[in-house]
């Protein structure tokens, strides 16, 4: 099928974008075009304005924020560029892993961040990876800026915090939780094959007191999984079982147990709810430990398991 | 046919909570997603609702009728809505039982027919932003209550009306 009949606008500014959006009734968003012109093709959404965010390069970048203690990625960054971004894989090395198992170069070199954080998507990559940096996004309306934590973000099955003529401009990142010589950080997802979404994945961060040490010290550990429930889940029993002590196989097993038990994931063809609850179990458990062993230069007794 | 239910606790008595689930004004400020409601009798509300999931965001022209109004026990209402290439029905109903410390305890369950591009998204993304929106609305009006804006009870069940889905 065709999509139905619409207004086409290419704005250059965000001001501009903002202004058109508040101006129109039923305007949509438009930025890799990835998942919006499927939805549109199959006259699942029939917006009268499409307003195409392409043209605003200031939405386009990855960088650090001028006080030092924040990275921030703008919500046209593709897919491609954060997974080839020098500053993302030193400060916050998860995005890029997260961007590069995202579907195939297609869909890479198009896709946006805007458009996955926009589309919300329980499955989705970033939203999981957000939610685990304690990330915060910045949207702007004609009506000025609003901040929201991606704690906040996510309210039900792809269905957010974002108004109607708001814009995600941007993914701000703290730095500081996660010093680069303390922290070791992963996502890592089962997928049945490579060009499609995966079951389940984990995203997660592990900060220790000291890396050198014999056995370093959890400091703080982050969780959060994709698609194990309507919306990007954080699980925070499994990072406090791990949490104030050097990690054992008896706490990446509390971990596992807490990250299956809190996962209420939808069941599929190829996966159902049993199924997809041991894997948030057992992706929770490699990534917190695959995490660990990166923020201790890989000197630890704890074995990463590595078979799918 | 969908169906979905939840539950609400609050320390307000049922009797004062009544008022304010049937007075419009007060729904119409608490309903997310709502534009307008329109009181048409004691018995029937109409309204526009836009609710939007992903890119899917129709606007509802809602037709509401009261069918049961036992206060402060039970209230029951049947609905439907028509957008452009949506449609629902649905009957909404909510009991209020009293809980402990005179408080209250709302039960509500809704069944519902949908088609065009919501019925696409299916029982368990409804399901979710379902939830959300009713625990929003339930929220919104026990606050209102709480900080003790008046609300005047106005609706009323519709004589010998009986709720059904639609076929
Ligand atoms: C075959 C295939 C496999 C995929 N696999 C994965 C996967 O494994 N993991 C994963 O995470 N994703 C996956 N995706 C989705 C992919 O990441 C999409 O690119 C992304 O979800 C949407 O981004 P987009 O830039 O294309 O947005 P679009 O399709 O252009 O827009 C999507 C939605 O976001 C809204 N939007 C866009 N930008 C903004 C903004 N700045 N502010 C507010 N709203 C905005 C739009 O209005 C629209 O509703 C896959 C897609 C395909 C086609």
């Amino acid at each position: 099928m065709k999509p139905a009949p619409f207004e086409y606008h290419r704005p250059t500014t965000v001001a501009e974008a903002a202004e058109v959006l508040a101006d129109r009734e039923d305007a949509e968003l438009l930025a890799g075009n990835q998942s919006l012109g499927i939805v549109m093709a199959n006259r699942l959404a029939t917006p009268d304005h499409l307003v195409d965010l392409n043209a605003v390069e200031d939405l386009d970048y990855v960088a650090e924020r001028a006080d030092g203690d924040a990275v921030a990625v703008g919500a046209m960054t593709t897919h491609r560029t954060i997974e080839r971004s020098d500053l993302l894989a030193e400060r916050v090395p998860m995005l890029p892993e997260a961007a590069e198992q995202i579907a195939g170069p297609s869909v890479r070199n198009r896709g946006t961040l805007g458009g996955s954080v926009g589309e919300a998507d329980p499955a989705g990559n970033y939203p999981a990876a957000l939610l685990a940096l304690d990330a915060t996004l910045e949207l702007v309306s004609a009506d000025g800026e609003r901040e929201v934590p991606v704690s906040d973000y996510f309210v039900a099955y792809m269905f957010t915090d974002l108004g109607e003529d708001e814009i995600i401009a941007a993914a701000r990142i703290p730095t500081d939780p996660f010093p680069p010589a303390r922290t070791g950080m992963a996502f890592l997802e089962l997928k049945p094959a490579a060009q499609t979404w995966p079951t389940v994945s984990a995203a997660t961060a592990v900060r220790v007191d000291d890396p050198d040490a014999d056995a370093p010290v959890v400091e703080e550990a982050l969780l959060a999984l994709a698609n194990a429930a309507d919306v990007p889940l954080r699980v925070e029993d499994a990072e406090a079982a791990v949490e104030d002590e050097p990690l054992s196989a008896a706490a990446l097993d509390a971990a596992a147990a807490a990250a299956t038990e809190a996962a209420d994931p939808e069941g599929e063809m190829h996966a159902d709810r049993e199924f997809k609850e041991e894997v948030a179990g057992e992706y929770a458990r490699r990534s917190l430990a695959l995490s660990y062993d990166r923020a201790t230069n890989g000197e630890t007794d704890v074995n990463v398991p590595t078979d799918e | 046919m969908m169906e979905f239910e939840g539950e609400f606790e609050s320390d307000l008595p049922r009797d004062e909570l009544w008022n304010y689930f049937t007075d419009p004004d007060v729904l119409a400020d608490c309903a997310p997603g709502t534009d307008s409601i329109e009181l048409e009798s004691p018995h029937e509300v109409t309204a526009t609702i836009s609710v939007g999931v992903g890119s899917v965001k129709p606007t509802f022209d809602v037709e509401m009728v009261v069918t049961r109004a036992d206060r402060p026990e039970l209230l029951e209402m049947q609905a439907d809505g028509s957008a452009s290439r949506n449609a629902f029905d649905a009957v909404a109903e909510m009991d209020l039982r009293e809980g402990d410390d005179g408080g209250t305890v709302a039960q509500w369950t809704a069944r519902t027919d949908v088609s065009g591009m919501i019925a696409s998204l299916g029982q368990r993304a409804l399901g979710s932003v379902t939830d959300k929106l009713v625990t929003d609305f339930f929220e919104d009006l026990e606050a209102t209550a709480r900080e003790g804006d008046p609300a005047e009870s106005k609706l009323e069940a519709k004589p010998d009306a009986e709720a059904s889905l639609e076929d």
